[in-house]
């Protein structure tokens, strides 16, 4: 079919104006779903039609919308009409129903309703007073855990006073090193207990690879006193014992720490008072 | 409330179907002008008649939107050809033949609507303006066939001119319509 001469017959117009036949308006309405460029033209013609109507247009007397809204019980209409006036019932018609068995029914129906109302609020309840109570244990649980690290962390401060203020102890102020000259930590070490405890204060982060290993340099041999990490930022460690020490000395080692300290990665390095 | 709202046709229609109030005052305030104006044309400018029509065409509209199928075409082009076919429909009622003074024998009406439409002083509004820009031997067709809703076969028999001509000639009217309406 040769749908540029379909379109200049005047098809278009005839349908679009409402002066097609049957047949012709289902041929057209067949075609239109095969040709896009059918509808186009048909498009084109409506909104030419269209734009003309409304270039045209003529205000109609106001009442014709009022009666139109009444008619369709718009709410918008101002007055109310016998199509949307409220419906009476009759004293008389709702008596006679209320004592028919209808009315049982209705109270059968009714009651059921409530029941099932009454057992989907329970369960909603039931499921909102559930959830309430899992959001309420994991509240605590979370509680728990932090209160549990809180404790340890304070634990440790009164350890590391206790160690601190035991006329015992002495303080080792461990000073960086040319390698790294901002490092610096201070060991416990009380001589009597052999214990030492080490407090980092700045020491860089190291490659995950790497731990920092504390030495003791008894008789210019080094003695290891256990390895820790720059993230075990201001927490006392207890580190290994030793009953002498002339200096402490802190290294990068591997993880886990070396059996002789690298003391070209000596970071920092401290001397006690102990002579040999 | 109070805020003006305006809808595409798409949207109109949709709230339409769902029975929206609001959509239908908008189309009534979009549209009723337009559909006035072409009842009028039809009804020869009887503003009262056409008052009742448009009220029932737009009541219609309401009933009906549902079989409003937006493949067939655009909203406007469907209430169009309701309220012609309403207006058409109140000129053929027995209620209006009988309120016309001059009533015909039923076997003399195409003649006599005929006579009438060629002798008739086109009204200057809308369609029937563009009208007049058609020669006359073509715009009575369009007359007759658009105004006052004769069919082709009712036309071929009134006017005494075949049924293939009485096509080829509405056509090429409407065609020429389409012209003037740039």
């Amino acid at each position: 079919m040769n749908v540029k001469d379909y379109i200049s017959s005047g098809i278009i117009e005839s349908y679009v104006m409402g002066l097609a036949n049957e047949s012709e308006r289902t041929e057209f309405e067949q075609l239109c779903t095969q040709y896009p460029e059918l509808v186009a033209a048909r498009r084109d013609f409506e909104e030419k039609l269209e734009n003309h109507a409304f270039e045209n247009a003529e205000i109609p007397p106001s009442m014709v919308k009022v009666k139109v809204l009444e008619a369709i019980g718009n709410p918008g209409s101002q007055r109310i009409t016998s199509s949307n006036s409220p419906k009476i019932i009759n004293m008389e018609n709702s008596r006679t129903s209320a004592s028919g068995s209808g009315n049982w029914r209705f109270l059968a129906a009714a009651s059921v309703i409530l029941l099932i109302g009454l057992a989907w609020f329970s369960y909603q309840s039931h499921n909102s007073q559930e959830t309430a109570l899992n959001e309420l244990k994991s509240t605590n649980t979370a509680l728990r855990q932090k209160l549990t690290s809180t404790d340890s962390i304070l634990n440790k401060i009164v350890e590391e006073q206790k160690i601190v203020k035991d006329p015992n102890t002495t303080v080792v102020n461990m000073v960086g090193t040319q390698t790294a000259p901002k490092s610096s930590a201070n060991i416990y070490w009380d001589s009597t207990s052999t214990n030492v405890f080490l407090v980092v204060k700045n020491m860089p982060k190291l490659p995950s690879d790497k731990q920092y290993q504390l030495w003791a340099l008894i008789d210019n041999k080094p003695k290891d006193l256990g390895v820790f990490d720059a993230t075990d930022d201001k927490v006392i460690l207890k580190m290994k014992n030793t009953q002498k020490a002339q200096a402490f000395a802190i290294t990068i080692e591997q993880k886990g720490g070396s059996t002789s300290p690298t003391l070209d990665k000596m970071q920092s390095l401290g001397k006690t008072l102990q002579t040999n | 409330m109070g805020i003006p709202i305006t809808y595409t046709e798409q949207e109109l229609v949709l709230a339409l179907k769902e029975r929206d109030n609001q959509a239908f005052n908008f189309l009534y305030d979009n549209y009723a002008g337009a559909l006035y104006s072409i009842i009028k044309q039809i009804v020869t400018d009887n503003a009262e008649l056409a008052s009742d029509i448009l009220q029932e065409v737009f009541i219609n509209i309401w009933r009906k939107i549902e079989s409003y199928d937006q493949t067939k075409g655009r909203l406007f082009t469907w209430m169009l050809n309701i309220a012609r076919n309403a207006s058409i429909d109140t000129l053929r009622s027995k209620s209006y033949q009988n309120s016309q003074k001059n009533q015909e024998l039923p076997d003399n009406v195409y003649k006599s609507v005929a006579n009438q439409t060629t002798q008739m002083n086109v009204d200057n509004i809308g369609l029937k303006k563009v009208l007049e820009k058609l020669k006359a031997e073509h715009r009575v067709l369009v007359e007759l066939a658009y105004f006052r809703g004769f069919t082709h076969e009712e036309i071929s028999d009134m006017m005494s001119i075949p049924l293939g001509t009485v096509k080829t000639r509405i056509r090429n009217a409407l065609l020429q319509l389409r012209e003037y309406l740039k």
